[in-house]
């Protein structure tokens, strides 16, 4: 058993790429944790202080008086992040199964929409959205963020899941109707506990999305009650870029739990997505 | 009987798309017809709806720093295109040929940055890149006895080029993997029989066989590319210095929604927002004839 040179280098790239992409977020780890407040030394949990009582910067009274309690504004992503995923399911799980089902005049004239639509980067709707917002009155509101992101993640969430209808064969769902039940029960019954891969994937996807959410949330919201952990970090960043590292570090890690568990849970879907969205 | 039937059946598609169709309808083409018209109006902060017909394309096209804006928009499409496909497809090919467990635990880890808050990925890579001392980098070039250097003010371009494409790469490492895995066996161990070295059976048996994947990520991403500032706008915000990586789409938004008195201008920042528009509907069109065609003709194959 000899060993090829080629192997042997193959390895070692694939385990250079492999670190490269980690470095990032061993250094936001080891920041998160460090004495200094712009370079990693040592090892403490005061950065972390603010889990105690959502309070930033407790001891100094001027700073703690500049930003939100952090409990307030991870409710706020917790809102934003659910809304959209509870939102993207309900929809895109109905319209994905009539698509797929039936065939009804204008069928290919949504579905041609709906993955042209998908296509265009929401980014440039933006000051549209602004505007229309604006006169339904839904500006510097979560509502009003929750349904632009909905909005945007719907076109995916209908294409990702018409395929896993698509791929679950007509005779279950006929030996059921043959059955007695009715279309409404058929779907409700049989085809929604098929595809809960499918849906498990679409609500994976659509959480994180409203979790990470930046831009909307930023153009959209003005008052710091209704800001989300992405504008609070941000904010930091601006004001604190340069002097105090460690705690938006801290922050970020405390805002990266919930992505990291769900990741390490739902990769796999996630991928599904990601091809799924993009089968022509 | 058979009426009811039928109207049952309407009742029943009626319920299920009408909350998907009213979304799409209010929040998606709306809007796209909304910018088209706020375009023709010198729409500012007084909100006020004037319409003044085609005089903001006519400043557009005047305009002395539009050639920076496009120039910008082209060196960051292009730049950052080039570093999706071709590192994408290096992590492909890599993550396919090692051990599975290995190439698995590879592509999860690439695939993270997609779902990282953009906030926190921006602020990490922005340390790393400091032009301060306390930057990582700079952090270990003084350990190395080296002098620190301005990462972002000198290398701005690279520097939005990798911010980018460690996210933009996945896309493409996704997809390519997923083809490469689907090449019939057979095919590589024939061509290993016959002598051939692992190069050529890359370059001769594998591109070949995912070129229309190859096709695809470049045409998506280039769509996708011309329309997203996030990482640009949480990292140089158009900086350094005057408009040195200002894409259209990020003036467009500092028009808008920008922290200057010169913000607020919706109509002359929906005009860059319209180009852009047009320009990602003629090519989504464009892609969707190409691939849909090329689905009708693959026959499967039986052998």
């Amino acid at each position: 058993m000899r060993l090829k040179l080629s192997t042997v280098l193959l390895y070692f790239t694939a385990i250079v790429l492999t670190l490269i992409i980690i470095v990032p977020l061993a250094l936001l780890i080891g920041l998160a944790f460090s004495k200094s407040q712009v370079t990693i030394e040592g090892f403490t949990l005061d950065n972390f202080n603010f889990i105690r009582n959502g309070i930033l910067f407790q001891e100094n009274p001027v700073y703690s008086k500049l930003y939100p309690n952090v409990y307030t504004v991870t409710v706020n992503t917790m809102i934003l992040a659910f809304g959209n995923m509870l939102l993207v399911v309900l929809i895109s799980s109905m319209a994905a199964y009539v698509i797929s089902r039936y065939s009804f005049r204008g069928r290919s004239t949504l579905l041609g929409t709906f993955l042209v639509i998908h296509g265009v980067p929401a980014s440039v709707l933006l000051i549209a959205l602004y505007f229309l917002l604006r006169q339904l009155n839904l500006l510097n509101t979560l509502a009003g963020v929750i349904l632009v992101r909905m909005s945007v993640d719907l076109p995916l969430g209908v294409w990702v899941l018409k395929g896993f209808y698509d791929s679950i064969p007509w005779d279950i769902e006929i030996a059921s109707l043959v059955d007695g039940t009715s279309r409404l029960g058929a779907f409700y019954r049989v085809m929604l506990p098929l595809v809960t891969p499918g849906i498990f994937a679409v609500a994976l996807f659509s959480f994180l999305s409203g979790w990470g959410e930046y831009i909307f949330v930023y153009t959209f919201i003005q008052s710091q009650t209704n800001w989300t952990l992405s504008l609070l970090i941000r904010s930091l960043v601006g004001e604190m870029g340069g002097i105090n590292l460690a705690l938006i570090a801290a922050l970020s890690v405390f805002y990266l739990i919930p992505v990291i568990v769900l990741y390490v849970v739902g990769e796999k879907y996630l991928v599904r997505v990601t091809i799924g969205g993009v089968k022509g | 009987m058979a009426f009811g039937r039928r109207w049952v059946r309407i009742a029943v598609l009626a319920l299920m798309l009408v909350p998907a169709t009213i979304v799409i309808v209010l929040f998606m083409l709306i809007p796209a017809v909304l910018t088209v018209l706020i375009s023709l109006t010198n729409l500012d902060y007084r909100f006020i709806w004037e319409w003044i017909g085609l005089a903001n394309y006519q400043k557009f096209i005047t305009d002395i720093n539009t050639p920076i804006f496009v120039k910008n928009t082209i060196i960051f499409v292009t730049g950052t295109l080039t570093f999706n496909v071709l590192v994408g497809l290096f992590l492909a090919l890599v993550s396919t040929h090692v051990h599975d467990t290995l190439g698995t635990l590879m592509r999860a880890l690439w695939y993270l940055p997609r779902v990282m808050p953009s906030v926190i990925y921006a602020f990490i890579m922005m340390w790393i890149f400091s032009p301060m001392d306390t930057g990582f980098l700079n952090t270990i070039l003084r350990g190395l006895g080296e002098r620190p250097v301005a990462w972002t003010f000198h290398y701005y371009w690279p520097f939005l080029i990798i911010v980018n494409g460690f996210i933009g790469c996945s896309f493409g490492m996704v997809i390519f993997s997923s083809a490469i895995k689907s090449i019939p066996q057979d095919y590589i161990i024939a061509a290993k029989v016959d002598g051939a070295s692992q190069l050529t059976i890359v370059r001769r048996i594998i591109l070949p066989l995912i070129k229309w994947q190859i096709a695809f990520v470049v045409a998506y991403q280039t769509l996708s590319l011309l329309a997203s500032f996030e990482y640009i706008l949480l990292t140089l915000d158009g900086g350094p210095g005057y408009y040195s990586t200002e894409v259209m789409i990020l003036q467009a938004y500092h028009l808008a929604f920008g922290q200057y008195l010169a913000s607020m201008r919706y109509g002359y920042a929906t005009v860059f927002v319209t180009i852009l528009l047009v320009i990602g509907l003629i090519l989504s069109v464009v892609y969707w004839k190409v691939f849909r065609l090329r689905e009708l003709m693959a026959e499967p194959k039986m052998e």
